[in-house]
Order: structure tokens, then C-alpha cells, then sequence
């Protein structure tokens, strides 16, 4: 809530702002429909009656067929697609309710994390989206919001007939003036929907008191729509948020068994690179060595000075190699260049690329080694990706610190003006990425028409 | 044995060409050097080789394949001798190429290569029908051995000579080995056998076996 924002009047649960001249309840009552607060729930209410209603009757046309149908035999699979369908258009629906609220009532909800579509078959996509938590939340929303509607809808009317029943006496001798001895059937004043009309005027002193009725109406109607705004934030916030603990508590427990995984099969991929590279190479260097030393008359063998060269040839062949590839090994390990900074490091990576990169980081802040580290092998990969796969002729590298009002984001964004096409769920390299960073609740956003350009952008907490 | 006959399973194609040169310099014949389980087993079959020289980590899996390859040929060729070659030592591997049996069978790290005539000697041995156990297989054995008080009453010497016999290696070896008489090394051996309580066994398969057993029991 905003209560602190200029021109605001006191709230009228907190108590009065010290030094100022007390509120007094009657105060309170009759400034009520002229307070910020009542224009903004009653604006609210304005855009959430008919959204409301059109969400709930899209949300419950999709929804309502597909159920009858996935319970038939022959349609299940035609109905669960339904279901599915209802799901993402819920979650769409959800972040418009979310956009409302934050505009109009200033109510930050927080977004809950895109849908993770899992690789693999259609089964367990399918399977992924019916398990989806937050879209059924959002469907519980977009129904319940058909009541909630109904009642802001009530709440307007109070707002639409006071102000209706004032003008009674405006407009009064404009239509009533025509002979003071016609008898006229009385006027009745304008009533909300569930009370019938009770307040009736014959003369335009009467119409003073349908004037005064209207204007018990707007000083009830601040209170009406106060009550079912909140109730509606209080649903929203329940419903439309990042989840319960409990959901959270899930989410952090997938994520840590990916990480896990992860780690493990980092660690097995550096045993098998060491175990057919490096160690081959010094078991081969260390035979050709032994051969030559045989060679150049150890243990009484004949003297090959010729043969025993080309061994020892060999041999420093080998030990070469076998530093190039540890080195290779170490830095996709650990890059040593990082310690010093990810901008030097993803500077380093760029040096080292076979088509032309453009870096530009500024990092004013630097992140935690960890997220440093997530960083820079995600910029890794996916320049290999982009050298790989899209052809690219060149690859632009950025990387910046982007400060909200409550927390700082690292976003490394890697672009290419290659083929194009690129996508998590097929299987790539960038599903494993999108893995990576979810364990830290960073996001991957891919944008990859086919044709190009490519655009990956991954934002990163500053720490993990 | 002076000219041996030879097939090779190693997947590194620098080691298994940098092998058959070795072996074809002195005047060996590889028969076949392949890189899988089923290919050794089939030039086996087809060659009859003296020895098989089998890497444990092979494709497919890269896990144990060249071991349960071995396994097969110590079951279906007993006249081929099986030395497995291996980047790290298992004594588990080493317990079950031995199981009940030392004839023709070794298990060196790769590393041995380069001590070229300690590996032609292991290779001989178990082309021969003995057996060739890696050093760090034995000190394994030593270092988790539940006998180490029997293993305390030795002298040092003695130490170093029963860590050759369960090397695998004869008298004349370790005589070599230690550069001490033949008579020497004999002497030390019924002490050894002495001490422990080991009953006197006839040739080196069964000397390397009753070795193994106390040291593994």
C-alpha cells in the first residue's frame, strides 16, 4: 500500500500523522469518497468488472468442454489438450491481473517463475503442464473473480446512484416546471440493484431528499468498493503469487537435485577427459621413454642412437600435447582469468573465439565467485553454440548490472546475426544452461526466429 | 618363451600402436589389436594367442567391459594367458581375475610400461602360466590385511620378499629383484612360511595363491 505518497489523507486505521491536527471520525466519514484511496479502488473496480467477467467466461469455456471431454474414452487426450489450453491461458490471465493490480492499486504481487517446459517426450510435457501449480492457481483466480466482480460491480452502483441522486435538485425545475397544478407521479430516486427504490420526490424540496439520500449513498461507497478491492487483493495475492511455501520448498528441492547431478557428471566428464587424454599421453610418453632408455644401452641392449632420437621425439611430442590438453582441462574447470573479473574473463573468452566478438561489461558491482562462474560458462557456451550451430559472422557479448528498487540483477545477453532457430526444448545444450541458472533462480530467455537474429539473455541473482 | 604371440584390446589408439611396437621391436607377433571386448574375444578365438594384453575401461560403457572380457577368455581359453592393463588399480578386479586360480593371469597399472623390461618380464610370466600383480595391488593387501600382526614377526627383508612372491614372482626373480643368492631368497621363504603358519606349496602358482589368501583373509 502506498499510504505514504503525497496528498494521500491520513490512513483511516493508522493513526493521525503526529504534530498534525488530529482526524476526527466524522472527518474520516465525510472526506472518504474524496480520498485518492476511494478514486483508485473505485477505478480498479471500473476495469475489474468487465475483465472479470471475460476472463472467467474465456477461462471457464476452455476449461468446462475440455474436462467433460477428457473423461470420455475416446477424448481424453482432445480434452486434456483443452486442459492444457486453460492452464497457459490462466497463467497469461494471470499476469494481466498481476499488471492491473500493480498499476491501478499499486499492489506488487510477485510473479511466479515462467513454466519450466521439461525435455523429453510429449507425455511428460504433458504431464509437466497438468502438474503445473501456479496455472490451476490462476484458474481458481479467474473463476472466483466471476463473484468478486459481481460485487465490485454492486460497489460502483453505489458510486453511479449517488452521484445520480445529487443531481436531482440540479435538474429538477429544468423538467418539472411545466404547470404547478398537474398532478405528476412521484420521482423515485436512483437505488442500488438489491434494494428496491424507497426514496421517491413529488416536489423539488423532495428533491433534496433524494439529494441527501445520494449523498448517504457516496459516503457508504468508498467503504463498499474498499472492502471488495481487498478481498480481491487478498484472493490475488494468494492465488497469483509465486507460490506457497510449500511450492517454493519443491522447487528449491528440484532444483537441488539438478545441481547435484550436475556436479556429478562435471566431476565424471573431468575423470574421463583426464583418463583418455592426459593420462594416455604420459603412460605413452613414459613407454617411449623407457623404450629409448633400453635403446641407449640400459639393461646390455644393443646402442640405437637413431631409434632412441625418434623415441624421445615421441616422448617430448607427447609431454607437449599432454600440457596443452591439461591446460584445455583446467580452464574448463576453473578459468584462472576469473578471479580477476567476469568482464576480463568473458574479455579472455572472446580473444579466444574463431569468429569475431564484441564485449562490452560494465560491473560496477562484482557478483559472488559462484554466480561469476555460472556466468561465464553460460557466455562460453553459448558463443560455442552460436560457432558452432548458426553460422554466425559475428557475436556480440554484454554484460551489465541491472539495479530494481529491491535487488540487483547480473544479465549477460549473448547475440549473433546467425541462422536463427535456436530452442531450449529441443534438446540443446541451452536446456542444460536453463538448468544451471534455475538452480540459482536466474532466468534464460531465448529469442531465436528462425533466420536470426539470436538473442539468449540470462539474468542472474548477485548471489546464489 | 622367446617369441610370444600376442593380441592386444586397448581403446587409446596411442597406447595400442605404441604396445605393438614395443612388442614387434623385440620380436614379438601381434596377432590383433583391437579396442573392445567383442573383438578381443573374437581374435582370440580365431588366433589363439599366447597372451592377451586387456584394457579394463573400453567402449561402450567405459566402465568394466575389458575386465568381464578377460573373465571369459580365463573360462574359455585357458591356454592364453590374460595380463589386464588398467589406468587405476581395483584390488576387487584383482580378487576376481584370481579367483581359485593364479595360472596366466596378470593385472599391472599402465604405468609399468615404462619400465620396459620389468613389463616384458611380467608379460612372459603370465604367457608362461604364471602370474604378474601389480606392486600396488600387493601393498593394497599389505595396508588392509588383517593379519598384520603375522605380517609384524617378519624382518624386512622378509617383507619385501613375500611382497614378490604375491607379485607373482619365482625364486630366480626375486633373487634378481633383490639382487641376493638363490639360496638366500630360499631361505627366506621358509622362514616366511614359518611364521606364518603357511603350509609349504609346490611351484609358484600355488605359492601366489596361498600368499594371496592370507594376505586378502
Amino acid at each position: 500500500m502506498s499510504g505514504t505518497a503525497p496528498g494521500d489523507v491520513a490512513s483511516p486505521h493508522g493513526p493521525a500523522p503526529r504534530g498534525d491536527v488530529p482526524v476526527t471520525l466524522a472527518e474520516r466519514v465525510l472526506l472518504a469518497p474524496f480520498s485518492p484511496r476511494a478514486r483508485r479502488d473505485a477505478l480498479y473496480c471500473l476495469v475489474s468488472v468487465p475483465l472479470g467477467i471475460a476472463g472467467c467466461a474465456a477461462v471457464a469455456w476452455v476449461l468446462g468442454p475440455s474436462l467433460v471431454v477428457s473423461a470420455s474414452v475416446l477424448g481424453t487426450v482432445v480434452g486434456l489438450l483443452g486442459v492444457v489450453l486453460a492452464l497457459r491461458l490462466a497463467r497469461r490471465l494471470g499476469g494481466l491481473y498481476r499488471w492491473v493490480a500493480a498499476r491501478l492499486l499499486g499492489e506488487q504481487i510477485t510473479a511466479p517463475p515462467p513454466f519450466r517446459r521439461p525435455a523429453g517426450s510429449i507425455i511428460v510435457r504433458l504431464d509437466a503442464r497438468l502438474r503445473d501449480g501456479v496455472a490451476w492457481r490462476a484458474i481458481g483466480y479467474s473463476l472466483l473473480k466471476l463473484p468478486l466482480a459481481y460485487g465490485q460491480f454492486l460497489a460502483l452502483t453505489f458510486w453511479v446512484c449517488g452521484l445520480a441522486d445529487m443531481s436531482y435538485p440540479v435538474w429538477w425545475p429544468l423538467f418539472r416546471s411545466a404547470s404547478p397544478a398537474a398532478t405528476l407521479s412521484p420521482v423515485s430516486a436512483a437505488t442500488p440493484p438489491p434494494f428496491d427504490s424507497f426514496v421517491h420526490a413529488t416536489t423539488w424540496a423532495g428533491s433534496l431528499l433524494v439529494a441527501i439520500f445520494g449523498a448517504a449513498l457516496l459516503l457508504i461507497a468508498p467503504w463498499l468498493t474498499r472492502g471488495v478491492v481487498t478481498a480481491d487483493r487478498w484472493l490475488a495475492r494468494s492465488l497469483l503469487s509465486a507460490g506457497t511455501l510449500t511450492q517454493r520448498v519443491r522447487d528449491l528441492e528440484q532444483a537441488r537435485a539438478r545441481v547435484v547431478d550436475d556436479s556429478v557428471a562435471l566431476l565424471r566428464q573431468v575423470e574421463r577427459d583426464l583418463h583418455d587424454g592426459a593420462q594416455v599421453r604420459l603412460a605413452a610418453m613414459a613407454m617411449n621413454l623407457g623404450m629409448a632408455k633400453e635403446k641407449l644401452g640400459a639393461d646390455g641392449q644393443p646402442l640405437d642412437v637413431r631409434r632412441a632420437r625418434e623415441l624421445v621425439d615421441a616422448a617430448h611430442l607427447g609431454a607437449k600435447e599432454a600440457l596443452v590438453e591439461l591446460r584445455e582441462l583446467v580452464r574448463g574447470i576453473h578459468p584462472p582469468v576469473l578471479e580477476v573479473g567476469l568482464a576480463e574473463a568473458l574479455a579472455t573468452l572472446a580473444a579466444g573465439s574463431a569468429i569475431p566478438v564484441r564485449v562490452s561489461a560494465e560491473l560496477p558491482v562484482r557478483p559472488t565467485p559462484a554466480i561469476e562462474t555460472i556466468a561465464y560458462f553460460c557466455a562460453a557456451e553459448l558463443l560455442a553454440n552460436a560457432t558452432k550451430h548458426s553460422g554466425a559472422n559475428k557475436v556480440g557479448i554484454n554484460a551489465e548490472i541491472i539495479d530494481s528498487e529491491r535487488t540487483s540483477v547480473l544479465r549477460v545477453g549473448v547475440c549473433d546475426d546467425g541462422a536463427g532457430g535456436a530452442d531450449p526444448a529441443r534438446g540443446s545444450g541451452l536446456a542444460g544452461l536453463e538448468r544451471r541458472v534455475g538452480a540459482v533462480d536466474g532466468r534464460l530467455t531465448v529469442s531465436s526466429p528462425a533466420g536470426g537474429p539470436t538473442r539468449i539473455t540470462i539474468e542472474l541473482p548477485m548471489k546464489a | 618363451m622367446d617369441t610370444m604371440r600376442v593380441v592386444i584390446a586397448e581403446d587409446a589408439a596411442l597406447l595400442r600402436e605404441g604396445l605393438t611396437r614395443l612388442l614387434e621391436e623385440r620380436g614379438h607377433e601381434v596377432c590383433a589389436a583391437v579396442s573392445d571386448g567383442d573383438a578381443l574375444l573374437a581374435a582370440v578365438a580365431g588366433h589363439k594367442p599366447d597372451v592377451a594384453v586387456v584394457d579394463i575401461r573400453m567402449p561402450p560403457t567405459h566402465t568394466d567391459e575389458g575386465l568381464r572380457a578377460a573373465l571369459r577368455l580365463r573360462q574359455d581359453h585357458r591356454d592364453t594367458g590374460v595380463l589386464v592393463f588398467s589406468q587405476y588399480i581395483e584390488t576387487r578386479y584383482a580378487a576376481r581375475l584370481l579367483e581359485g586360480n593364479a595360472a596366466g593371469v596378470g593385472y599391472l597399472l599402465k604405468d609399468r610400461v615404462a619400465d620396459v623390461a620389468d613389463f616384458m618380464a611380467a608379460l612372459t610370466r603370465v604367457a608362461d602360466g604364471g602370474t604378474a600383480l601389480d606392486p600396488e595391488v600387493v601393498s593394497q593387501l599389505f595396508r588392509a590385511s588383517r593379519h598384520a600382526d603375522g605380517l609384524a614377526t617378519l624382518t624386512r627383508r622378509e617383507r619385501d620378499v613375500l611382497a614378490l612372491m604375491a607379485e607373482g614372482r619365482s625364486n630366480a626373480g626375486i633373487s634378481a629383484a633383490l639382487v641376493i643368492s638363490g639360496g638366500a631368497v630360499e631361505k627366506h621363504v621358509a622362514s616366511i612360511f614359518g611364521k606364518l603358519g603357511l603350509p609349504p606349496s609346490e611351484g609358484d602358482n600355488r605359492r601366489v595363491l596361498a600368499v594371496l589368501r592370507y594376505l586378502g583373509g
